[in-house]
């Protein structure tokens, strides 16, 4: 068996892949060295065999769809307008809720330091919704307002003339007495609140008509794509 | 068929002038694929996801030959497929009987032109050859398949298989040799002269 370097060199020149000079060369060898024109024939003989085999036909046609292609329908020029008005609409309304979400942020820290202040001292402030209840529990504990009176108590000889009913009625709290230092507390409170809640820079009336321009834009380029798509096929 | 023509709309997006390439090549595309693969279904797929990948790069075809071009794809998606085949089960080259056994003269090789002896022979010559094909290292099979069977010259193999010129003649030489040694196993089926030259040659 020959080398492989001179098995590379008679495979290329069975191919006609040689120049002259060496194919000439090569066919002087070959003319002496029988066992290298034997290798040669192999080779050809190999070559010819494979070169006979039935080329195999396509069993059938491999020709694309615009589906297999990936191709898109072409769409009209007011879709890019729909596509860019959809996304100016929702990057505004992003904006809105964040611009709406720093303001409260903002009011809330401001409004939250004057509401501590008499929450802390009137034993009900600070709160949100059970303000309203604590405050009614502060006027029912009218007991503990009645005993400051008895501490300080007046000159027996200004006191009502001793009873039984009186008593009682001394020890009952009368409804005026209780609540009429609590309701201004309770008033100003709400009205500290009640600007917070109601603070917005963006009204809600826009966020709404930005809301409608997406849903609306979005409808209108699913129908452009599908009358497009339906047209194409 | 104005071949640049075409290939300059194919690639403007005109599909229906990639399809009157497809039906050009379509041929020697499935036939490279099933010598590569060994396996029809395979080379079907093969083929046709050698033309969907053909088009949607076919803006990086930059000019000279477009057989060859064509050829390097169906070659990737020849390798993607052996790939493929190898996470899943392997399934017999030959069709199997209801009894399992594998079909001497399957349907699929069938030609009407021939006798039904010819047409053993043919079939039993065809197998020998496919099975000294599958033999070979993929690399190997690869360019013996695009000089040999597709004829291509040694500058279209070497830009189909993407390796240098020196490398398809050293490949294409090793091939050509263990083939003729493989070949030798199944010479009662060989023509006349390939027996006889064999002979001389031991």
């Amino acid at each position: 068996m020959k080398n492989f370097r001179e098995i590379e060199l008679l495979s290329v020149y069975l191919d006609g892949q040689l120049n002259e000079s060496e194919s000439k060369r090569l066919e002087t060898r070959l003319a002496s060295d029988l066992e290298l024109a034997s290798v040669l024939n192999d080779l050809r003989l190999t070559r010819g065999i494979l070169r006979k085999l039935p080329a195999r036909k396509a069993p059938r046609n491999f020709t694309l769809t615009r589906k297999m292609a990936g191709l898109k329908p072409p769409l009209p020029r007011s879709y890019s307008f729909f596509r860019f008005s959809t996304a100016v609409a929702t990057i505004l309304l992003m904006f809105t809720f964040a611009a709406n979400s720093v303001a409260r942020l903002s009011f809330g820290f401001g409004a939250a330091a004057p509401a501590a202040g008499p929450a802390f001292g009137m034993g009900g402030g600070g709160c949100d919704e059970p303000c309203g209840e604590a405050l009614q529990a502060a006027a029912t504990e009218a007991p503990a307002a009645t005993e400051a009176p008895a501490i300080e108590a007046p000159p027996a000889d200004m006191l009502p003339a001793p009873t039984t009913d009186g008593t009682l009625r001394e020890s009952e709290p009368s409804p005026d007495a209780v609540q009429t230092p609590k309701e201004p507390a309770v008033e100003s409170e709400l009205q500290n609140q009640a600007p917070v809640e109601k603070e917005a820079v963006i009204p809600v009336m826009w966020q709404v008509i930005l809301l409608v321009v997406i849903g609306s834009s979005g409808l209108t380029m699913w129908l452009i794509q599908r009358s497009a798509s339906r047209k194409w096929q | 068929m104005d071949e640049t023509a075409l290939i300059h709309s194919a690639q403007n997006g005109d599909l229906d002038a990639f399809n009157t390439l497809i039906l050009h090549y379509q041929d020697a595309v499935f036939n490279t694929a099933v010598r590569i693969l060994g396996d029809e279904d395979m080379a079907q797929d093969a083929a046709q996801e050698a033309f969907i990948s053909a088009f949607r790069s076919i803006t990086s075809f930059r000019g000279g030959s477009f057989k060859a071009w064509i050829m390097r794809t169906v070659t990737n998606a020849c390798y993607d497929e052996l790939r493929r085949q190898k996470r899943r089960p392997t399934t017999p080259l030959e069709p199997e009987t209801s009894d399992g056994e594998e079909m001497d003269s399957p349907k699929w090789l069938a030609d009407p032109n021939m006798t039904p002896a010819q047409q053993s022979e043919a079939d039993e010559l065809e197998h020998a050859i496919q099975h000294c094909l599958d033999e070979l290292p993929t690399d190997f099979r690869t360019v013996v398949v695009l000089a040999d069977i597709q004829g291509m010259d040694y500058t279209e193999v070497a830009a189909a298989s993407q390796v240098p010129l020196g490398t398809i003649k050293s490949r294409l030489a090793r091939a050509r040799l263990r083939l003729r040694e493989c070949l030798r196993g199944f010479e009662e089926l060989l023509p006349s002269s390939f027996r006889l030259e064999g002979e001389r040659t031991l």
